[in-house]
C-alpha cells in the first residue's frame, strides 16, 4: 500500500468524526454578529502590564541595536530635536520636575475623569 | 519697655473676654445677633451661596481636598527651594520669561503655602466636622463654609504670587492676600460661634482648643496692634509666635485629639492633660517656627525692625518659651497613650490617618526642644544657632504640623463625605513617602547646616564639597514628600467617587495574601497563627468543641 492510499484510508475514517465535532462546536457557541453597543471591561487584565513592559523592553533593545549597527551616528529625528532644549533642561532638577508635572496632570486628570464618569 | 508682657496681657484679656462672651452670650441681644449673623453668612451673599452644596459634611470635604492639593504645591516649592540652595542656576531657563527663581523665595513660598494652604485648610476642614460633633449639633452654615474655602484658596494663591514678586503694578500683593484671609477667617469664626451657641452638650476640651485656635489668632493680631508693639522687632516676633501657638498649635492639637480618639476607638486618655494643653498654649509662647518674623512684616505691610529685645523681654520671653514644654509634652503624651493597644497603626488600613498622627506626636517633643534652643539663642542676641533656624522651621512644618493635620484630615474625611479613600495600599505608600522624604531630606539638610556653621566658625576660606553633596542628597530625599502628596491627592479625590462606603463591611480591606479569618480549634501559638498567613487584621474565631466522651447516636 502506497503512502497516499494509507492517508486516504485514515481520512475516510477521521472525516465524519471531525465534521461531527466541528458541527458540535458551531452549534454550542452562538456568537452574535453585532451587539450594537460599546463594551469595556471594568477590571484591567493582569497581562496588559506585561504587554506594556514588553513594548518598553523592545524599544530599548532596538535603541541598543541601532547603536551597534550604526556606531557613531546620531539618532534620526531625536538628535535634531534635542539640541533645541540645550541650555533649558541642563540641570538634574528637570528630571524631578518632570515627575512633578506628571503628578500635577494626574491630579487634574483624576478630578476630571472621576467627576465626569458615570 | 517690656513689650512681651504688656502685649501678652492684652492678649490674655481679649481671650478671657471672648470666653465670657461665648459662655454668657450677649444678654438680650443674643437672638438679634444670631439672626443678623446668619443673614450675613447666607442671604446677604445673594446668588453666590446657591452655587455651593449645603449637604452636611460638604464644607469639611471641600476644605480638606483643597488642603491636600496645597500640600502637593507646597512640597514642590520646598523641594525646588532646597534644590536651588546647592544648584542656584538650575532653573535659569525661566529667566527668559522674566522669572528669576531663587532658593530663599521658593522656600518662603513653600512655607506660606504649607502653613496657610495645606495645614491651615486641613485644620479648618477637620474643625468644621469635629467641632459640631463635639457640641452635639450641626454646623451653622455649611454653604458659607464651603464658599469661604474658595476665598481662602485665592488668598493662598496670592501669597504664592506675592512671595515671588512682592509688588505688581504698584500693588503690594501679600497684604491683599492677608486681607482676604482675614475676611475668610472672620466668616469662619462667626460660623463656629453660631455653631457653639446651639451646643446641646458641654463642650469637651478639644472643642475649646479648636475654638481658641480661631479666636486666638484674631486676638493675637489685635493685641499686638492695641499695645503698639507692631512697630518693634520684638512685637513682630511675638505676633509670629502667638499666631503659631494659637491657630496652628491649638488648631492642630484640637483636631488631632478628636481624631485620635475617634480613629483608635479609645477614649481620650487624660482630660487634665488636654486642659494643660489648652491653657498652656494660650499662656506660653510657642517656640516652633522661624527666628525671622519677616512673614508677619510682609503680610501686614509693616516696617521691618531688628529683633532688639530689652533684658526683661529676654527673660520673660525665654521663660514663657520654656514653659511651653508643658502643653507640648502634655499633648504629645495624651496622643500617644490614647493610641495604645487598639491596633490602630500603619498596618491597619481601616484607621486612616492614625500613622500620620503617631508620627507627628513622636516628632513634636524633639523638634520643640530644638526650636526652644534656637529661639532662646536668637532672642538673647547670641545668634550662634541661627544657621539651623530654617531647617528646624521646615522640620516643624513637615514633621509635626503637616503629619498631624494630614492625619486628622484623613481620619475625618471619610466620616464627612461618607466614603473611604480609594486604596489603603496607596495611602500607606503616601505615608511612607511623605514621612520618609521629609525626615531624611530635612535631617540631611540640617547636617549640612551644621557643617556650614562649623566652617563659618573656623573661618575656612573655602567651603566643603561634602556640604554641597549633603544638600543635594537632602533635596533629592525630600522629593519623596512630593510623591507622597501626589499619592494622597489622587487617592482622596478618587475615593470621593469610588471609595468604599463608610460602614460597608462587606469588603474587608485586606491584602490578597492575607487571610480574613482564622478558626482556632485548640491551644496554639501566635507564631503558628502568623505562619498560616494571618495578619494583625485577621479575625481569630474560636471554634466550639466538647471534651465529653462520644456515644452511639440514638435513633
Amino acid at each position: 500500500m502506497s503512502l497516499a492510499q494509507c492517508l486516504r484510508g485514515h481520512l475516510r475514517w477521521f472525516g465524519p468524526l471531525l465534521s461531527r465535532f466541528a458541527g458540535c462546536v458551531s452549534v454550542s457557541i452562538e456568537v452574535p454578529s453585532s451587539v450594537d453597543e460599546f463594551i469595556q471591561g471594568e477590571k484591567e487584565p493582569a497581562s496588559s502590564g506585561v504587554v506594556v513592559v514588553l513594548g518598553f523592553v523592545s524599544m530599548l533593545s532596538f535603541l541598543i541595536l541601532y547603536g551597534i549597527l550604526f556606531p557613531g551616528r546620531d539618532m534620526p529625528v531625536i538628535s535634531e530635536v534635542l539640541p533645541m532644549f540645550e541650555g533649558v533642561f541642563d540641570s538634574g532638577i528637570w528630571f524631578f520636575l518632570l515627575g512633578v508635572i506628571f503628578g500635577a496632570f494626574s491630579i487634574i486628570a483624576t478630578m476630571l475623569t472621576e467627576a465626569t464618569s458615570e | 519697655m517690656d513689650v512681651i508682657i504688656s502685649t501678652l496681657a492684652t492678649f490674655w484679656l481679649l481671650l478671657a473676654l471672648s470666653f465670657v462672651l461665648i459662655k454668657k452670650g450677649l444678654w438680650i441681644f443674643n437672638d438679634v445677633a444670631k439672626g443678623l449673623s446668619m443673614f450675613m453668612l447666607e442671604k446677604a451673599l445673594g446668588p453666590a451661596i446657591d452655587f455651593v452644596s449645603g449637604r452636611p459634611g460638604s464644607s469639611s470635604s471641600t476644605w480638606i481636598i483643597h488642603g491636600l492639593v496645597w500640600t502637593f504645591a507646597s512640597s514642590t516649592f520646598t523641594f525646588m527651594g532646597l534644590w536651588l540652595s546647592h544648584d542656584a542656576t538650575a532653573l535659569h531657563s525661566f529667566e527668559s520669561w522674566g522669572y528669576h527663581p531663587n532658593s530663599s523665595e521658593l522656600i518662603y513660598a513653600g512655607r506660606l503655602t504649607a502653613l496657610f494652604g495645606a495645614i491651615g485648610m486641613l485644620v479648618v476642614g477637620a474643625s468644621l466636622y469635629s467641632l459640631p460633633r463635639l457640641c452635639g449639633t450641626h454646623l451653622a452654615s455649611e454653604s458659607n463654609a464651603t464658599l469661604v474655602s474658595l476665598l481662602w484658596t485665592l488668598s493662598v494663591l496670592l501669597m504664592f504670587v506675592g512671595s515671588q514678586n512682592a509688588v505688581i503694578a504698584g500693588i503690594t500683593i501679600l497684604p491683599i492676600a492677608n486681607l482676604l484671609l482675614t475676611l475668610a477667617s472672620t466668616a469662619l469664626v462667626i460660623n463656629l460661634i453660631l455653631t457653639v451657641s446651639d451646643a446641646n452638650q458641654e463642650i469637651p476640651f478639644p472643642g475649646w482648643l479648636i475654638l481658641f485656635a480661631f479666636i486666638g489668632n484674631i486676638a493675637a493680631v489685635l493685641s499686638v496692634f492695641i499695645s503698639g508693639a507692631f512697630d518693634e522687632g520684638v512685637g513682630q516676633w511675638l505676633l509670629f509666635h502667638l499666631a503659631g501657638g494659637t491657630f496652628f498649635f491649638c488648631g492642630v492639637a484640637g483636631v488631632s485629639l478628636y481624631s485620635v480618639s475617634v480613629g483608635s476607638g479609645n477614649p481620650l486618655w487624660s482630660k487634665s492633660l488636654v486642659a494643660f494643653t489648652l491653657f498652656g498654649a494660650v499662656i506660653t509662647i510657642n517656640p516652633m517656627g522661624s527666628t525671622d518674623p519677616s512673614m508677619v512684616v510682609d503680610l501686614f505691610s509693616l516696617t521691618s525692625n531688628e529683633l532688639a529685645p530689652s533684658s526683661r523681654d529676654v527673660i520673660s520671653g525665654s521663660f514663657l518659651m520654656a514653659l511651653s514644654a508643658i502643653p507640648i509634652i502634655a499633648f504629645s503624651a495624651n496622643m500617644l497613650v490614647t493610641m495604645r493597644g487598639s491596633d490602630a497603626f500603619v498596618e491597619n488600613p481601616d484607621s486612616p490617618g492614625i500613622a500620620e498622627l503617631n508620627l507627628g506626636a513622636w516628632m513634636l517633643i524633639p523638634i520643640a526642644i530644638g526650636s526652644l534652643f534656637v529661639q532662646t539663642d536668637a532672642l538673647g542676641g547670641v545668634n550662634e544657632l541661627n544657621g539651623i533656624s530654617q531647617s528646624l522651621d521646615l522640620m516643624a512644618i513637615w514633621l509635626v504640623m503637616m503629619p498631624l493635620s494630614v492625619g486628622a484630615a484623613l481620619n475625618v474625611l471619610p466620616r464627612a463625605s461618607g466614603r473611604n479613600q480609594l486604596s489603603a495600599n496607596r495611602s500607606r505608600w503616601a505615608f511612607w513617602m511623605m514621612s520618609g522624604g521629609a525626615f531624611l531630606g530635612l535631617l540631611i539638610t540640617l547636617m549640612s547646616d551644621f557643617t556650614d556653621m562649623a566652617l563659618t566658625e573656623s573661618m575656612a576660606e573655602q567651603g566643603s564639597s561634602i556640604n554641597q553633596e549633603l544638600r543635594k542628597v537632602g533635596s533629592v530625599m525630600f522629593y519623596g514628600t512630593v510623591i507622597g502628596a501626589i499619592f494622597h491627592c489622587t487617592n482622596t479625590i478618587s475615593g470621593q467617587y469610588r471609595g468604599r462606603i463608610m460602614g460597608d463591611v462587606s469588603k474587608a480591606s485586606l491584602s490578597s495574601i492575607a487571610i480574613e479569618s482564622y478558626s482556632l480549634t485548640g491551644p496554639t501559638t501566635i507564631r503558628k497563627i502568623l505562619a498560616s498567613g494571618a495578619t494583625l487584621d485577621t479575625e481569630v474565631s474560636p471554634s466550639e468543641q466538647s471534651e465529653e466522651k462520644g456515644s452511639a447516636t440514638e435513633l
